[in-house]
This record gives C-alpha cells, structure tokens and sequence, in this order.
C-alpha cells in the first residue's frame, strides 16, 4: 500500500527526516512511536502534502502511484487521510457542510453523482452514534470551541465518512478521556478491512491494547531506528527510548 | 470646485421651490470651502478629486429634467425611490403608520455644518422626511432606494431623508444605493435618523453601484432614552466609496449595535468612518466592521465617551482580511474617554487566510480555491448574519456570495 524510500525532508534548511524508508502492506496496521520532535507529524504531514515541507531525496508511494506528485486533495481524494495531532479550528465553515464537500469531492473524483442530502445526513448520523458524538457537533464550526476530544473525535467521524485506502492517524489518541479512547478505537476498528491500512501515531501502550497492531516502529532522530511486532511497544513502554537512541547511535 | 458660478446657477436652475433660499446659501458657502482634502485628518486616505471632476463635468450642462430610471431590488419593503437624486414621489404607495413628505414642502431645519452637506444641498432638487408614529410596529421594511442611471453624460445627485422615529416606535430600514449605466456618476447622500425614546430601528445600509460609480454617504443617528439601533452596512460596489455613521447618544439607557462588511476589489476603494458619542451613560455601543480588501480599504472607528458618560459600554472591533500582495488597508480605532467607570474595548487584526487552516481543508478533499472561498465566505458571514432584517437576508447572502466570487476567481488568475 504506502511505500516510504529513503526519504529526507527539511524545514526551513533544518533536516527533519533522514534517509526514512517505511512499509506498510494493504490490510495492515502499523504503530509509529517515539520520542518528542523525532519527526512523527513531520512524516505525517509530508504524507500529506504539506509543502512547508521540502522533500529532498527519496519517494513515497501509494499503491505504486507517486504521492508526492500530488496536491494534497489529490491525495486525499485518492484516499489518504491525516488525522491532525491538533485539528484545525475554522470558524464560521460549518462542519456538516465540510463533511459534505469532502465526500462530493472524493465522489466526483471517482465519477460518482453527489450524494443524495438525505443519505449523507443518514450517514453522518450513524457515524456519530458510533463515535458517541452529539449530533449537534454537525451544525457547528469545523472545531470551533471544541474540547481536545471533541476535536479527535471529530477527525475520526471525517475519517468514516471518506472512508480512506490508507489512514495515517497522528496521536489521535492524546488527550482522550478512557470512554473517548474506546470510541475512537472503535470507529478506527470498524474501518479496518483487508483493503485498508492504517498508520497509528501514538505514544501510549494503552491505545494499542484496543486497537491491536500488525508491526510497531520507533522513529527517533527523524529515522525508523527500530521495528517489531506489538511486543516492541510493551518493551518501550518499560524501558522507554534512550536504550535505542544510544543503539542508533553506536 | 472650480466653478462656483457653475454651481451656484445649476442650484438656480432646480428652483423656484421651498427649497430656492436653502440651495443658494449652501451653493455660496460649498464655492468657497469646495470639497474635503487629503489634508485634512478625517481625509487623509481617500480623495475626492475624482468626486470634484464628475461633478465639474456634470455641471458643465447640469439637467434637472433626467427622466426617472430604476429597478426594485428583489428585497419585500415598502419602496421609496429617489432616482438621480429626485424622489419619485408617483411611485410611492401609502404606508400605514408612516408619513412621508417632501422636504420643500416640509418644515424642517436644514443644518449647514459640512462641506459634502452644502454641496448637497446646493444641488438637492429634493429629499424625503419620514415620520414613523408613535407605539407603531411597521408591517415590512421601509426602503429607500437611492438609484443612478448614466450612460452617456457624468451624472452627479444628491439624496438627503430625514426619519424621525416616533416614540415607542419599531421599524426595519433599508438604505439601498444602486446604478445602472457606464458613464461616470458621483452620488452624494445624507440620512438623518432620529431614534426616539424606546423606539426601535433595524437598519440596512446595502451598496451596490457599478465599479465606475463614486459615493459620498453620511448616516446620523441621534439615540434617544432606551432607544435601540440595529444597523448592518454593506458595501460591495463602486470606485470609491466613503461612508460616514456618526451616532450620538445624548440619553441614557441607549443600545445600538452597528456593524458592516465591505469588499475591495483590485480597482475599488471602500472608505468606513464610523463615530459614537457617549455624551450620558450608563448605555451600549458595540460595532464589528470586516473587510475583504484585494484593493484600498479604510477603517476608521471612533468612540468619544464625554465627561459625565458614566457607565458607558463601547466595544469596538475591525477585521480585515487580505487577499493579494497589493492590498493595502489603513485600520484606526480611537478611543477618547472623559468619563469613570466605562468598559471599553477595541481590536483591530488584519491578516491573511490561516494557512494551516487552508491545508487542513485541502487534505479533506478540497481543492485550494474552494478551502480559500469556503474560508473567505465564512469570514465575511461572520459580520453579514448580524444584518437585522430578515428582509434582506437572501439577497444580502447571494449577493456576498456573487461579489466573493468574482474577487477571488480572478486572484486564482
Ligand atoms: N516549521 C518548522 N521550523 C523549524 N522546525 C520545525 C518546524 N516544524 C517542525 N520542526 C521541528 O521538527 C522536529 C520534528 O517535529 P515533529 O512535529 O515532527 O515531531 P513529533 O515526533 O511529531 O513530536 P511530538 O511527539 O511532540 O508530536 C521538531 O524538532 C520540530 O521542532
Ligand atoms: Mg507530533
């Protein structure tokens, strides 16, 4: 599904990422931890498309096609989501009406009709009730005022109703209350399917317990320093990083 | 102006009426101050010598027999028209609980205190005085529509209404300004509106003159006890554009709440110089102006709250937002307190599209220009939703809407 090759990317002349290479198969979950400023939501963004981001070497693709090719909605609309470590507040843009436009441009980008205003507010109905969200949240500005967990809530409610390919979520666990923890793991589980993948940013064991990964990796120093299966994120959760920094060091 | 013989015989011209004695005082008095300049403070950014030139040319063959020309705007409101300057008094249908009289024939004081007010009075072939009762309620809005036809010769009228507000009254006005024609026209209007005690007005000052049209507009409030206002601007149109809202609160008790949008595109300039005074307290003035400026915009708001004006509440707020490298705006909030215990605020920001924001739109699918106009929409609703009459409502969203297209489609060039 995404392929990551040797990748090195800088900000403001200051080199981020190193030389990163990173799998993920179709169907498969990955966890990507590490310390502070090790260049998680750096990898994310450049996913994404953020241009702030200058990519200097090395290739990223999604099911073989060149992603960094692509504006951001062409990626998005291809099925990249990027669930924001801070979602952005827009005031005064109605959420219900972004979800809307978000869906219709994916659909017109697949050649579909726009979709019917009844089965989308179906949909979106049904996508809250499984995230335990209020529907009120529709008729407000996108992250308008919202607590921090309203606003990881709301990034997964935009990811079940976009449905993406690959699903990169940047600690969308953080700052979550124990029943929003469950929620978001909940709705993150009801996507996972053999034809998706999802990529989970997270500092925390605790998410992984909910949300069971196929590999964990450790990024620190803007490179993938170590991989394994979930054992990997038990182990650092006890001995935490420095044990592997010394090693990427050394 | 150059030629005040010129002015002084066209004010002849529009003559002999109840108005005859008035227009030729104004005409002597504006041919030795002429029009307002850039040096002077309230004039610094915006220059009247194209408002000067027009007016010379109209001049040169001034014609007082234009017939009448308009268009209802798709707005339900009890209409009024003044058409290049002259009410069109056929066309006005009875209003319950409102007297309308021309103001030759009506028995008012006309005041001669600024420059922009004696040329318009040289110049008025008429104005309208409205008298709205006392305890009414107004079924529909009142509009009054200020409409300018040129397509040959420069065009330059007046358009003065007085509205006085009967106690206890409740009453929507619309003050709707718009042109047809490509030949270059000036208008110059003043409104006065008297709130009386407990009365309440819901006004909509709503503009929209063709690129090439320039406008001076000057809007006077007196507050009276317990008044309440409830006042949204909107302009979209013209060349160049000054409005001026003076408001004055001489009684306690008053609320008033005024507020605008204006849009500037690369060719236009769109001038806003708002002024309250608190003479008494304890009462309530609030107002955001926003601005949309790929072009000139100017923001002026002035709060003075007097001596003695304990108790005042004046917030004030500008919003402007930036949409090409050329835009230029000069935004200046003055405050001048006499009095204790007053809350006062004021903010002025000017700035771009939040740029994080405009990626986060765009890895939701959406493209560039639609995260900018979604945005950019949002923005500029944000201060239009405070437009108090309901009235006006789809066609004030429709028009934004129409107007932010075409400002930022042809950024996207
Ligand atoms: N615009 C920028 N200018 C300069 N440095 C930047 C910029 N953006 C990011 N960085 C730096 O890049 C490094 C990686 O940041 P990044 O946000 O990717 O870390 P992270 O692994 O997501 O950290 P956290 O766990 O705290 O979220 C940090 O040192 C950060 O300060
Ligand atoms: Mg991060």
């Amino acid at each position: 599904m995404l392929d990551i090759k040797n990748l090195s990317a800088s900000v403001g002349g200051a080199e981020i990422l190193h030389d990163l290479s990173l799998s993920v198969g179709t169907g498969e979950v990955h966890a990507i931890m590490g310390p502070n400023g090790s260049g998680k939501s750096t990898l994310a963004q450049v996913i994404a498309g953020r241009d702030d981001y200058d990519v200097t070497a090395g290739s990223v693709t999604l099911d073989g096609e060149d992603l960094l090719e692509l504006d951001p909605e062409e990626r998005a609309r291809e099925g990249v989501f990027l669930g924001f470590q801070y979602p952005v507040e827009i005031p005064g843009v109605n959420n219900a009406y972004l979800l809307k436009a978000a869906v219709n441009a994916q659909r017109a980008h697949r050649g579909l009709d726009e979709i019917d205003v009844f089965e989308f507010l179906k949909l979106a109905k049904e996508k809250m009730a499984l995230l335990g969200m209020d529907q009120k949240f529709l008729n407000r500005g996108v992250n308008e005022g919202f607590s921090g967990g309203e606003k990881k809530r709301n990034e997964i409610l935009q990811m079940a109703m976009l449905e993406p390919r690959l699903a990169i979520l940047d600690e969308t666990d953080s700052g979550l209350d124990i029943d929003a923890l469950k929620a978001v793991a909940h709705g993150v589980n009801a996507l996972r399917s053999p034809e998706r993948s999802i990529v989970l940013v997270t500092h925390y064991q605790r998410l992984l317990d909910y949300i069971q990964p196929d590999h964990v990796h450790v990024l620190s120093g803007g490179k993938i320093v170590r991989s394994g299966d979930k054992t990997l994120a038990t182990e650092l959760e006890e001995r935490g990083y420095d044990w592997l920094k010394e090693a990427a060091n050394g | 102006m150059s030629k005040p013989d010129k002015l002084q015989s066209a004010a002849e011209q529009l003559g002999p009426d109840g108005l005859s004695d008035l227009r030729s005082r104004a005409a002597k008095k504006f041919g030795a101050t002429g029009f307002p300049t850039t040096r002077m403070e309230d004039w610094k950014y915006t220059d009247l010598s194209i408002a000067s030139d027009i007016s010379v040319a109209a001049l040169q063959d001034f014609r007082t027999d234009l017939p009448p020309s308009y268009e209802i705007p798709d707005i339900d409101a009890h209409w009024l028209v003044i058409s290049n300057g002259s009410p069109q008094v056929g066309s006005f249908s009875a209003i319950d609980g409102v007297e309308v009289s021309l103001l030759s024939e009506a028995d008012v004081d006309l005041q001669f205190n600024l420059p922009l007010s004696d040329l318009n009075l040289a110049l008025l072939s008429d104005g309208l005085r409205l008298t709205v009762d006392s305890g009414v309620n107004i079924d529909k809005p009142i509009g009054i529509l200020f409409f300018d036809d040129a397509d040959t010769e420069s065009l330059v009228s007046q358009g003065r209404v007085i509205i006085d507000v009967s106690k206890s009254a409740s009453v929507q006005v619309i003050e709707f300004h718009a042109t047809r024609g490509d030949a270059r026209k000036y208008a110059n209007v003043f409104v006065d509106l008297n709130i009386g005690d407990n009365a309440r007005v819901d006004y909509a000052r709503l503009q929209a003159r063709d690129p090439s049209a320039v406008q001076t507009a000057r809007l006077s409030v007196a507050a009276g006890r317990d008044a309440t206002l409830r006042h949204f601007a909107l302009d979209t149109g013209g060349k160049l554009v000054r409005n001026d809202l003076a408001i004055d609160i001489a009684q306690t008790g008053a609320n008033v709440d005024f507020n605008g949008l204006y849009l500037a595109d690369a060719m236009q300039h769109v001038d806003n110089h708002t002024r309250v005074d608190h003479r008494v307290g304890p009462a309530h003035s609030n107002q955001e102006y926003r601005g949309i400026v790929k072009g000139r915009a100017v923001w002026n708001g002035k709060a003075v709250v007097h001596e003695g004006a304990d108790g005042t509440d004046a917030q004030q707020a500008n919003h402007n937002l930036l949409v090409a490298e050329r835009a230029e705006i000069n935004a200046k909030p003055e405050l001048e307190i006499y009095a204790e215990d007053v809350k006062c605020s004021h903010g002025t920001t000017v700035g771009q599209l939040d740029e994080n924001a405009v990626f986060y739109l765009r890895t939701r699918c959406l493209d560039e220009e639609q995260a900018r106009r979604l945005m950019t929409h949002a923005f500029a609703m944000g201060v239009a939703h405070r437009c108090p009459i309901d009235a006006c409502t789809a066609w004030v969203d429709a028009h934004v809407d129409a107007a932010l297209n075409a400002l930022i489609t042809e950024d996207a060039e």
